[in-house]
């Protein structure tokens, strides 16, 4: 109970801490747009549900990742990598790019696990430094060989599928699938041999490894779900949302992931409401932009708050 | 082209440099990167509030350092004071300097987007190349300062049975990087760039990260690491004017994929200072 | 001279140090007593000032010096770096510091991580000696010491208290009080049950526990009926290959068949974060039938704790051990690999644990002790062996092993 009243705490400071911020800079009403840009107007929760997708899953990816000990801030390659073969496979139908997106990601963060394994790269770093090659194929791609056929801007041409409509709102098929791997993910770790291991050697990976747990197999197993869950919040975001790929595809939600899962207090079920949290300050932010000329990047701002907030929390709980 | 890959790897080098220091005291800083941002920042606005007095060399290398300074208080209070865990407060930070620079450049536009006054950068390499490792080399071997400051990374509870403060030669080693990482934002906004651009550090952070562990903690070592690295990107540049075709984006992956190799080739057989992180 | 007035110190409901009052002279050698988790360490602590007391006061002037149990040694750092660090000099002052100590310890010039286990207990004691203090205390300074350097030891101290040095020395080892102290203290659920210049062992032995057991070394009590498994123990110093000898026995066969309790019960054990159940289950490929069987090893075990959903970390060192065998033992596996089983636990716990080991060999498992307790090895074991820097030597009957131990664990022979 107390963990819920620390993420809701954490939430409000960052909000308010925003709001006074905007004040010292002349903008008073910053928090009304933030509201009413987020949750104001069926609109506007549209907006916020569309975003709080890709963040749930890049939000379950860390939390699968940080659950095993495993320092996985390659959600936002991962998301890219997802959405590229998905791409790719759209021709072949929904369901081929969707398990193709999986592939991806699992295989662009198994690529960070193997130089673990093989040669001690810590994976905190060659995951971040996956994100910048990441970031460079799709430049690549959505300049040349992938570019739409007029070849006047630097995306691609819409995606040869898309993902069904729930009604007659923008909200998509893929909030289903989300929710679906958010129980997913906790039913993993909570209800299986697998998650009982996963989390075991991410509180104590030598008492796990002499109670007979392989650790560096359940460490690639662990990279490989993250980077799936990952690469499938590309796959939708790129078949439900955007439809066609370009640059700065990925816009962050790798990196969101990281404030999504620490907010749940690493929990796959809590994750639903903090994707929802952030995903309304994410369109909040983007009204802000778009109303006061007020940059987005407060949105990001917001984010490191909650973490730093969080981490304050956790050090005073830690003290007694 | 040796000139070119010296003088365009100074900022990294001395982020390495700074870093290096940190490790050595036990902090790994994940949140260099936006450090580096941030003083970038920082710099140019000193830069423009001092106008072109001395060149504005002074203003913005003392706003680089008084940018990378507040970043290095706020690591600090988190990861010394509350002894929170050092790689998620590195992330936060990275992403407060991320929002921070976002929301000012577009507040406080018209500061960033007229005319900066251009730094000489030659001081400066020769500060970053041949000064600084001399004096951090002495600095960590060769002084009483330097053995409690290396103890803390090594056994914290050795330095403490002593009854040296732990969080203070950590504060210290902070103080240090917060120095070498301004002078390196206001190097690359002003000296190797005409001002402050959103997300300029590019990664330098997370590469200096890389090089630590390559030189093995030591001076020589991350010397030679930032060289080599150095001289791939300048190969890169020459890359890149040679051939303009779209290939372009895929050398711009280049910096980040040598990183990645050379994390593979040597990390395997490093030891790092036992107490890192704790 | 130090005075003690009525110290107490509780950590949440355990009462640690339970209004202890005591007075240790100038050239005194005390030998503090007790059984483990009696409140020595933590007394001398709050001597030391290492820890607040929340009562009572300490009256002392001079410097104190502590040796404690875990080295606290820079492993990267040269002896003379280490020297330099603790003595606040320069390192080319080291080998005259170390001089003045009278203890030996050969070439300055070597990293203290490189240092056997012996040496590195050695530097510890001219870390503190160095500085001249007026009261040295030693945690279990003989726990990875061989019979030889122990005595080594207890010549240094004899010289240090002649020369006007308090020396109080922390250990459960009834053996080395009576050997060298001049003074006894005895301690029992954080108070002092006895001090006395001069007593017996039998009547340590006594007042530390609360029962009057009698002290028995002679071994199992009743006779064994005959069965396949046996008990074999591995002695030897600490650091002498023990663990890498555990991890072979831990790789040599499926990890299903053997029952493998880890030397470092909290570092490679016990999950702390994870529940009681969790823990028993990780082992097993059917962890659904591990948890139910669960409440039923609480009870067989008697494990103290109010749910098996506990957090492992929030039980005793007893009770989480207790956990560990519950889920090593339970299977009846035919080979038992135990590290040090009893170190650090409560007799309670200890009896229990080495009643399990006894019980699983009379059921014809093959017991392997590694233990740097003699008493246990001698109280257990049907051979015995003993490791010296990676290499074992034959295996002995307890009979013969009595007289060649003391050489082999220190290299001789």
């Amino acid at each position: 109970m107390k963990r819920i009243a620390y993420g809701i705490a954490a939430a409000a400071i960052s909000i308010a801490l925003l709001a006074a911020i905007g004040a010292l800079f002349g903008h008073r009403d910053l928090f009304p747009i933030l509201i009413g840009g987020s949750v104001g107007s069926p609109f506007a929760l549209e907006g916020t549900l569309l975003k709080s997708v890709p963040l749930l899953l890049t939000g379950l990816a860390v939390v699968i990742a940080f659950r095993a000990g495993v320092w996985n801030i390659g959600g936002e390659g991962q998301f890219i990598a997802g959405s590229l073969a998905a791409f790719l496979a759209a021709r072949y139908g929904i369901a081929a790019a969707l398990i193709a997106s999986i592939l991806a990601g699992a295989l662009w963060a198994s690529i960070a696990s193997l130089l673990r394994i093989w040669r001690n790269a810590p994976e905190v770093l060659t995951t971040i430094l996956l994100n910048f090659v990441a970031i460079h194929l799709l430049g690549y791609c959505v300049n040349g060989p992938l570019q739409e056929p007029s070849r006047m801007y630097p995306q691609t041409d819409a995606a040869a599928v898309a993902l069904p409509l729930l009604g007659t709102s923008d909200l998509h098929a893929g909030i289903v699938l989300a929710l679906v791997a958010a129980f997913a993910s906790w039913w993993l770790m909570y209800r299986t041999k697998e998650g009982l291991r996963l989390r075991a050697i991410g509180y104590n990976p030598n008492a796990a490894r002499t109670a007979g747990v392989n650790v560096n197999a359940q460490i690639a197993r662990a990279l490989a779900f993250s980077g799936a869950a990952a690469g499938l919040a590309g796959g939708i975001e790129l078949l439900g949302v955007t439809h066609r790929l370009f640059e700065r595809f990925a816009a962050g939600y790798g990196y969101s992931g990281i404030a999504v899962a620490l907010l749940a207090q690493l929990h796959p079920l809590a994750t639903i409401a903090s994707a929802v949290f952030f995903g309304a300050l994410v369109t909040g932010a983007g009204e802000l932009q778009r109303a006061a000329n007020i940059s987005s990047a407060v949105a990001t701002f917001g984010q490191a708050i909650v973490i730093l907030v969080l981490i304050m929390f956790g050090s005073m709980r830690a003290r007694d | 082209m040796i000139e070119l890959a010296l003088i365009a790897s100074v900022p990294l080098l001395l982020a390495v440099e700074g870093e290096l220091v940190a490790e050595r005291a036990g902090m790994i800083n994940l949140g260099i990167e936006g450090m580096m941002l941030f003083a970038s920042m920082t710099a140019v606005y000193a830069a423009q509030l001092t106008g072109g007095i001395a060149g504005g060399i002074a203003g913005s290398i003392a706003g680089g350092i008084a940018g990378a300074a507040l970043i290095a208080l706020v690591f600090g209070a988190f990861a010394i004071h509350l002894r929170a865990d050092q790689i998620v407060t590195g992330t936060a930070i990275n992403l407060l300097a991320l929002g921070i620079t976002g929301f000012v450049y577009r507040e406080l536009n018209e500061t960033f987007t007229r005319a900066v006054p251009h730094i000489e950068s030659n001081a400066i390499a020769i500060f970053a190349w041949i000064a600084v490792p001399i004096v951090l080399a002495w600095a960590l071997w060769s002084t009483p300062f330097g053995l409690r400051l290396r103890a803390c990374g090594e056994n914290p509870e050795a330095v403490r049975a002593a009854n040296f403060s732990v969080e203070g030669h950590r504060w210290a080693a902070l103080a240090i990087e917060a120095v070498l990482v301004g002078i390196a934002g206001a190097d690359l906004a002003l000296a190797l760039s005409s001002g402050f651009a959103e997300n300029m550090t590019n990664g330098r952070g997370y590469i200096a990260l890389s090089i630590v562990i390559f030189g093995r903690w030591k001076v020589k070592g991350v010397l030679l690491g930032t060289a080599l690295f150095g001289a791939a990107a300048a190969l890169q540049f020459a890359m890149q004017a040679a051939n303009h075709g779209i290939q372009f984006h895929l050398f711009l992956a280049i910096p980040y994929v040598v990183t990645l190799v050379i994390l593979c080739g040597i990390a395997g057989r490093v030891r790092a200072p036992e107490g890192l992180g704790k | 001279m130090l005075q003690v007035s009525h110290a107490a110190k509780s950590f949440g409901a355990n009462r640690a140090v339970d209004d202890v009052s005591l007075t240790i002279r100038a050239g005194e050698i005390v030998g503090l007593v007790g059984e483990n988790g009696a409140g020595k360490t933590t007394l001398m602590r709050i001597v030391a000032g290492e820890l607040a007391a929340d009562a009572g006061t300490i009256e002392f002037e001079g410097r104190i010096g502590f040796v404690h149990q875990h080295f606290m040694l820079v492993n990267d750092f040269t002896i003379a770096e280490n020297l330099a660090l603790a003595t606040r000099t320069s390192p080319r002052n080291a080998e005259a510091i170390v001089a003045s100590t009278g203890i030996a310890l050969g070439n300055v010039g070597r990293r203290a991580g490189d240092l056997s286990v012996g040496e590195k207990a050695k530097l510890e004691l001219i870390k503190a000696i160095a500085r001249e203090p007026s009261l040295l205390i030693l945690d279990e300074p003989t726990s990875v010491l061989t019979p030889y350097e122990s005595e080594e030891l207890f010549a240094v101290m004899r010289t240090l208290a002649a020369k006007g040095t308090a020396i109080v020395f922390i250990t459960h080892k009834i053996r080395e009080v009576t050997a060298v102290a001049t003074r006894v203290v005895v301690m029992r659920r954080g108070s002092v049950v006895a001090d006395s210049p001069s007593m017996s062992a039998e009547e340590i032995a006594d007042a530390m526990v609360e029962r009057r057991t009698g002290f028995s070394r002679s071994g199992r009590a009743e006779a064994r009926p005959t069965s396949r498994g046996e008990i074999l123990a591995i002695v030897g110093v600490a650091g002498n290959g023990q663990r890498e000898l555990a991890e072979q026995f831990l790789h040599a066969y499926p990890r299903s068949r053997i029952g493998f309790i880890p030397e470092d019960r909290t570092h490679d054990g016990i999950v702390a974060e994870m529940s009681i159940a969790e823990n028993i289950a990780l082992t097993r490929e059917n962890w659904r039938g591990a948890i139910r069987r669960v409440p039923a090893l609480i009870d067989l075990y008697s494990i103290k704790a109010q749910s098996a959903k506990q957090p492992a970390g929030s039980l005793s060192g007893g009770n989480q051990q207790k956990v560990i065998l519950a889920r090593e033992l339970d299977g009846e596996p035919e080979r038992i690999v135990a590290s040090e089983p009893t170190r650090g636990l409560d007799l309670e716990s200890t009896r229990f644990v080495r009643d399990q080991l006894r019980e699983a060999a009379a059921r014809g498992a093959h017991v392997i002790l590694i233990t740097s307790d003699l008493d246990e090895a001698f109280e257990l074991a049907d051979g015995i062996q003993v490791i010296y820097r990676g290499v074992l030597s034959d295996r002995m009957t307890p009979a013969v092993a009595s007289e060649r131990v003391a050489k082999l664990m220190a290299g001789l022979q």
